[in-house]
């Protein structure tokens, strides 16, 4: 169609710039007059063509020579059409809603900004920016750009739709005709060029092939913009190479997660290890096996395996027991029903279990007992010392013939001998006295210990044990003469002379030893009121002789807090003693007790009951002492190799101290004579308390008989079977396993356990323990 | 718990600890997850008797009563097994049945965890929530007044300089131009082989590695005093390394026999002289964390501990410090690498600077504030010893502008900066008072490793060798819980995320062609005293 313009405008007026403003409402004026051919002599003027609504829906043609200036034809009209006769300014068909802009040359940076729909034609190359931010309605055919030449820089940033056009031809972008870092941002529409390129934002658009439909529409098209900008012949040059064209596209939102980027566990694969080596970094030191364990783990990368400690401890009573009976296992015994082993037990340990765990002993092993910590009733221990009464005694070893003499047969004797005796060995005791027992028998009231029940338990001992009555005999020479006839000498000779303290008058007070000795026989009278200067044990029992023999009120002084417990001083009380303390004895008159304090005990009958001493006169003075006492080591050996010292005439104890002693001297000598001195005997630690679950007994229990205090022993260290552990296993890793003997073991498959602990934390009698895991490299 | 019969000073209940562990008897089904992977042992089973009696209505009989036995899930509360609040127990948990709370009152641990006359130690953080940098603005936003730039749509050149620029008449008389390295600004600060897991450590490299060549982003790490694996030693990769040597000289002789072999050089050569968080303590490594690994990074026999004293022991002065140290590392790498010390935040530090910028040689002074992370400090150390950052680098900077060398000797900064998940802002505002980069310790154990400890004395215990999540022991147990590979992926989106951040604040700024060192009129804050004393805008 030929360009007839009806009129011109002109931009330059007087040799003066026509203001942008004027030009427009100018233009303006001559549409609204029914101008339909415009041509412009523009002069840079701001925005030309653009906004032509006037003309109602007419086709307006728009013709500008000179120099337009920024933003042709913006916000054009559908109806306009606008040809730019030569090179053009910055944003061409900035916000274009629908004209069709034809540039005969170059046009500067921003072509076709945010344009939406119309079609933009340039017959040369353009600036930066181009094509950024256009948008495609749906409401409306997409916006298009086509270019003959190349585009600039930073070219379709943002592009969220329509269609651009590089046709590559005659452009002095050889090298790149896509412009530096095109397509950031773009969100949709496509770009058809020819030519290389420079790379463009890969995590936006990819790039493509044409598809025949695309191939197509190129080829219709272009026809189009080729006839527009003059320059039809060049439509065979540019169809010509179907391949010469490619097609950018932008990716889809979902399209941009898949980018092709190496993830790490290649990097790590192809680049890391290539470098490196196998195994990475470390490889040559040490092996990491790809990926992660399982925080909760199983096996060999547990942090904590459970073992099964049973009986790798001892319980505490055992402990607490100077002859060390084993308590635990006596309870244990009468669980499963073997009455009569557990009765028997006792001997392997004492001669005396009735005599003294029954009636005399303060019972350390119930002192020691773990029920204790939560203060559950107490096990009914006495009675099963009572009970071992009829115990029988255990297979004597073979006899060896090795004699050792004993000096003494008090409770220290009586049981050296009664091991040596098991042992096999020839012990002979040599006995002050008629008959053997020491204190028990001495000084010991009887309403501590009956008779028969003594009695009974020494004929035990004095069945086996050849017994000499010696007198007061002894003396060094006769020691002499006993090394060359025994192998070993133990001096067992208590501590038999009381103590007094040096006070006016002290003459007038009895000892404890010498009252009760006499008291024991019914040989001694005693005074309405007596005094009893030390408050401890021993004085409560020459308090309760006394109130026995007649005397009506008893008063036990002492220096400071009196140091007397368990069923003597509760005799005592009950019979009405009266402790005072802290009291210092000045002086015994006939009257009685003075005190520092000035006060005035009225007694007629004062016994000092603070303590004995043995009499070691008859000892050579090679044998060490300790003060009044025979020196020892923790064997109870003396300076002379060949001889032994236990029970009082060492150190004041309780008759079970005494009893113990006899028992590790009889080991030490067993060892010795079979010549095993250098084995040494490992000792079990004690169990840990804490490990032992009492919230399982019973708090209001009654222990009516053994059986039940059986049950209420907490075992400490021994399992009781009882399948707690193989219960509560949350992974079902623990189980019971029959062994040969009818014995048993409870244990955990390791690629079950994943080291939590239950075991331990539930086990009643702390028999599992969670250890570290062996250490890992 | 056992309940306790007697009571001692040191008794404590649940509610005295720091942390008190919640127990649903409803919800739990007794699996035993939670007691196996605490790692303080700070939970057991527990057996508990019930009483429970039946009563008649009416009274009309008389009242029965039962004992009974249930198992359930106690805390500990001996001191050495307080929960520490890292809430394992409650990740494992199938039925959400556990959890630890933190204690509203103040908690009486503190009190008791001197048993034995050791004051306490611990790993982790100054245990102080408050930061200067997170109140600090960015104020100055172009919009028309200079061209606005898009974050995400232009380039920006986000890389600092690490190395000593001299004046052009100063080149003359030297005739060596120092070696300066264009790196990123985000820098990943000494942690080293031993305080981090090998896992962490290698995560970390290998993360390092791939924002070098994946993605272009020129990171660089600091090995911390403890080595560096031979491997990594005699790899392209080493010019990612910042090789740190400290008072413990440990793994040195390894370097020194890898330095014929090294296809690269290193980045850097930081020499640390204290340490924001424990400035003025030493380090300590336990003999049972010195296992066969450890022993050969470090070039030590197996089982010995491995103390690093407070100070360097042949250096007496400052100067001697600065001129002894920085010629004999310099020289190792025939002068090709650039040298710098790294010292604790203090009221000396311009003292340093002073003498740094004398030297020609000295390529950087690195500042490390008092909220710097540790692997193991005393308490006091941590929680009372140390300068903040902000105002010891702005004084550096600000004394660097007055003698004209701010463009010279690239300051660094660290300690504390994303304590709160702040990284890109505390970073961003630690450059415009003058710092050229920032280190970063804890903030890549908490994004890269999943650490759990937190300002309010969570978890902390980075020392003893039993972190949960493998993030700092040296037991394969609790190490192969972390998969390098996942940290290394952390790594790379953190940095990732840190660098569209810091385009997020410098593009309104105006800036995308250089860090915007010392730009410092782009900073407000609302608390007059601190703006005053930073000498930036005082903004209400």
């Amino acid at each position: 169609m030929e360009f007839r313009p009806t009129i011109v405008i002109e931009g330059v007026r007087d040799g003066r710039r026509l203001d942008s403003r004027l030009l427009e409402e100018e233009i303006q004026a001559a549409v609204e007059k029914g101008h339909r051919c415009i041509e412009v002599h523009a002069h840079g003027q701001h925005g030309i063509g653009g906004r032509l609504w006037r003309a109602k829906g007419e086709e307006v043609f728009v013709r500008i020579l000179g120099s337009p200036g920024q933003r042709v034809g913006s916000m054009g009209f559908p109806n306009t059409k606008i040809e730019v006769m030569g090179p053009s300014s910055d944003d061409v068909g900035w916000l274009n809603a629908g004209a069709e802009i034809i540039v005969h040359g170059h046009a500067t940076n921003g072509v076709g900004n945010a344009m939406a729909q119309g079609k933009i034609y340039i017959a040369g190359d353009i600036g930066a920016r181009g094509m950024t931010m256009t948008k495609h309605n749906p409401r409306f055919a997409p916006p298009e750009l086509w270019v003959l030449g190349s585009v600039g820089d930073f070219f379709a940033e943002f592009m969220a739709g329509g269609i651009a056009v590089i046709c590559g031809h005659g452009t002095v972008r050889k090298e790149n005709v896509l412009g530096y870092r095109p397509c950031v941002g773009m969100v949709g529409g496509m770009i058809y060029f020819r030519g290389p390129h420079g790379g463009y934002s890969e995590e936006d658009v990819r790039l493509t092939e044409l598809t025949d439909d695309d191939w197509e529409w190129l080829k219709k098209n272009l026809k189009g913009f080729l006839r527009a900008i003059n320059r039809s012949d060049l439509y065979g040059e540019l169809t010509k190479k179907r391949k010469e064209w490619r097609l950018l596209i932008a990716r889809k939102p979902y399209e941009k997660n898949g980018q092709k980027v190496r993830n790490m566990a290649r990097f790590r694969e192809e680049v890391w290890e290539k470098e490196l080596g196998r195994g990475g970094m470390l490889g040559d030191l040490i092996n990491i096996p790809r990926g992660s364990i399982d925080v909760i783990a199983t096996g060999e990368m547990r942090r904590y395996v459970p073992l099964w400690e049973n009986g790798k401890f001892l319980p505490p009573c055992q402990v607490a027991c100077p002859s060390g009976i084993p308590v635990r296992q006596r309870w244990a015994l009468i669980r499963s029903g073997k009455w009569e082993d557990a009765i028997n037990l006792a001997l392997y340990y004492t001669p005396l279990p009735a005599t003294v765990c029954g009636f005399l002993c303060p019972n350390l092993c119930l002192q020691a007992c773990t029920r204790s910590v939560e203060n559950l009733p107490t096990l009914d221990l006495p009675a099963l010392g009572r009970a071992s009464l009829e115990a029988k005694e255990p297979k004597r070893a073979s006899e060896t013939g090795k004699k050792i003499a004993i000096l003494g047969g008090g409770p220290a004797g009586l049981s050296l001998a009664w091991h040596l005796w098991l042992a096999g060995h020839d012990p002979v005791i040599y006995e002050r006295e008629q008959e053997v027992g020491g204190k028990i028998r001495e000084v010991i009231p009887k309403s501590r210990i009956p008779d028969e029940v003594l009695q009974h338990e020494l004929m035990r001992v004095m069945e086996k044990v050849r017994v000499i009555t010696l007198g007061n005999k002894i003396n060094g020479r006769l020691l002499q003469q006993w090394k060359r006839v025994y192998e070993f000498i133990v001096i067992a000779i208590g501590a038999g002379v009381g103590k007094k303290i040096p006070i006016p008058g002290s003459e007038r007070a009895l000892t404890a030893y010498e009252f009760l000795r006499l008291s024991k026989k019914d040989m001694i009278t005693v005074g309405k009121k007596v005094v009893v200067i030390g408050a401890g044990n021993v004085g409560c029992d020459v308090a309760c002789e006394a109130f026995r023999l007649g005397a009506e009120s008893v008063v036990l002084v002492d220096i400071q807090e009196p140091a007397s417990f368990g069923e003597e001083r509760k005799k005592a009380e009950k019979l009405g003693a009266r402790f005072i303390w802290p009291r210092v004895a000045k002086a015994i008159t006939e009257e009685g007790v003075e005190l520092t304090e000035g006060e005035l005990l009225p007694a007629d009958m004062v016994v000092m009951a603070i303590g004995d001493v043995p009499d070691v006169s008859f000892l050579p003075p090679e044998i060490k002492r300790n003060g009044p006492f025979i020196a020892v080591d923790e064997r109870y050996r003396t300076s002379d190799p060949m001889i032994y010292a236990i029970g009082d005439s060492v150190r004041l104890g309780l008759i079970t101290d005494a009893v113990g002693a006899g028992k590790v001297v009889a080991e030490d000598i067993d060892r010795r004579l079979r010549g095993k001195e250098d084995v040494v005997d490992v000792i079990k630690p004690v169990v840990e308390k804490s490990r032992i679950k009492l919230a399982y007994y019973d708090p209001l229990t009654t222990l009516s008989d053994l059986d039940a205090c059986a049950l209420q022993c907490s075992s400490c260290g021994l399992c009781r079977d009882c399948h707690m552990c193989e219960t509560i296993c949350p992974r079902g890793a623990i189980s019971r396993r029959e062994l040969d003997g009818g014995d048993y073991e409870y244990v955990v498959n390791d690629e079950k356990c994943i080291g939590c602990g239950f075991c331990a934390d539930a086990c009643p009698c702390g028999i599992w323990q969670m250890k570290e895991n062996y250490p890992l490299e | 718990m056992e309940p306790v019969g007697k009571i001692t000073p040191s008794s404590l209940s649940p509610y005295d600890l720091p942390w008190r562990v919640l127990w649903d008897k409803e919800k739990c089904t007794l699996c035993g997850r939670c007691t196996a992977v605490c790692p303080v042992k700070a939970i057991e089973l527990g057996v508990h008797r019930k009483r429970l009696l039946s009563v008649p209505l009416n009274l009309t009989e008389k009242p029965g009563q039962v004992f009974t036995v249930y198992h359930g899930i106690d805390q500990k509360t001996d001191p050495a097994y307080a929960c520490i609040g890292c809430a394992m127990c409650e990740l494992v948990c199938p039925n959400g049945a556990i959890k630890p709370i933190r204690s509203r009152d103040i908690d009486k641990l503190r009190f008791h965890i001197n048993q034995g006359g050791n004051p306490r130690r611990r790993g982790g953080r100054r245990n102080d929530a408050r930061s200067v940098l997170d109140e600090i603005k960015f104020i100055r936003i172009s919009m028309l007044t200079d061209p606005a730039l898009d974050a995400g749509r232009h380039e920006f050149e986000l890389r600092t300089l690490l190395g000593r620029i001299l004046p052009a008449e100063e080149l003359d008389q030297y005739e060596w131009i120092p070696p300066v390295r264009e790196i990123y600004p985000l820098i990943i600060g000494g942690m080293s082989f031993g305080a981090l897991s090998p896992t962490m450590w290698e995560g970390i490299q290998m993360g390092v590695a791939y924002l070098n060549e994946e993605k272009g982003l020129p990171v660089r790490v600091s090995t911390g005093e403890g080595g560096c694996p031979p491997r990594l030693l005699r790899s392209r990769f080493l010019k990612y390394v910042i090789l740190q040597i400290a008072s413990g000289y440990f793994g040195w002789d390894e370097i020194i026999r890898a330095l014929p072999e090294m296809k690269e050089d290193p980045c850097a050569i930081e020499i640390k002289y204290g340490q924001g968080a424990k400035p003025g303590d030493g380090g300590l490594l336990m003999w049972h964390k010195v296992n066969k690994l450890i022993a050969a990074i470090r070039g030590v026999p197996q089982g010995v501990s491995l103390p690093s004293p407070p100070t360097h022991q042949t250096k007496y002065s400052i100067e001697e410090s600065v001129a002894k140290m920085i010629q004999s590392m310099s020289m190792a790498w025939g002068f090709r690498v650039p040298v710098y010390p790294k010292i604790s935040g203090t009221s000396t530090a311009l003292a340093v600077l002073n003498n740094l910028a004398r030297n020609s040689y000295a390529a950087a002074l690195a500042i490390d504030g008092e909220d710097g992370g540790t692997g193991a400090a005393y308490n006091v150390s941590l929680d009372h010893m140390g300068h903040p950052i902000a105002s010891n680098v702005r004084d550096a900077y600000l004394n660097l502008v007055k003698i004209g060398k701010q463009n010279e000797i690239p300051i660094i900064a660290a300690g504390g900066i994303g304590k709160n998940g702040n990284l890109a802002a505390n970073a961003a505002a630690l450059i415009m008072l003058g710092a050229s980069a920032v280190q970063v310790g804890k903030y890549i154990m908490q994004a890269a490793g999943g650490c759990l400890g937190a300002e309010n004395d969570r978890c902390n215990i980075c020392n003893i060798g039993l972190c949960p999540k493998g993030i700092t022991s040296q037991d394969p147990r609790l190490y192969l819980r972390l998969d390098p590979e996942k940290v290394a992926e952390r790594i790379v989106d953190l940095f990732l995320s840190f660098d569209t951040e810091l385009k997020k604040i410098v593009a309104p700024l105006g800036r995308s062609t250089s860090l915007p060192i010392g730009m410092s009129d782009a900073l407000g804050i609302s608390d007059k005293n601190a703006a005053e004393r930073l000498s930036i805008k005082y903004v209400v």
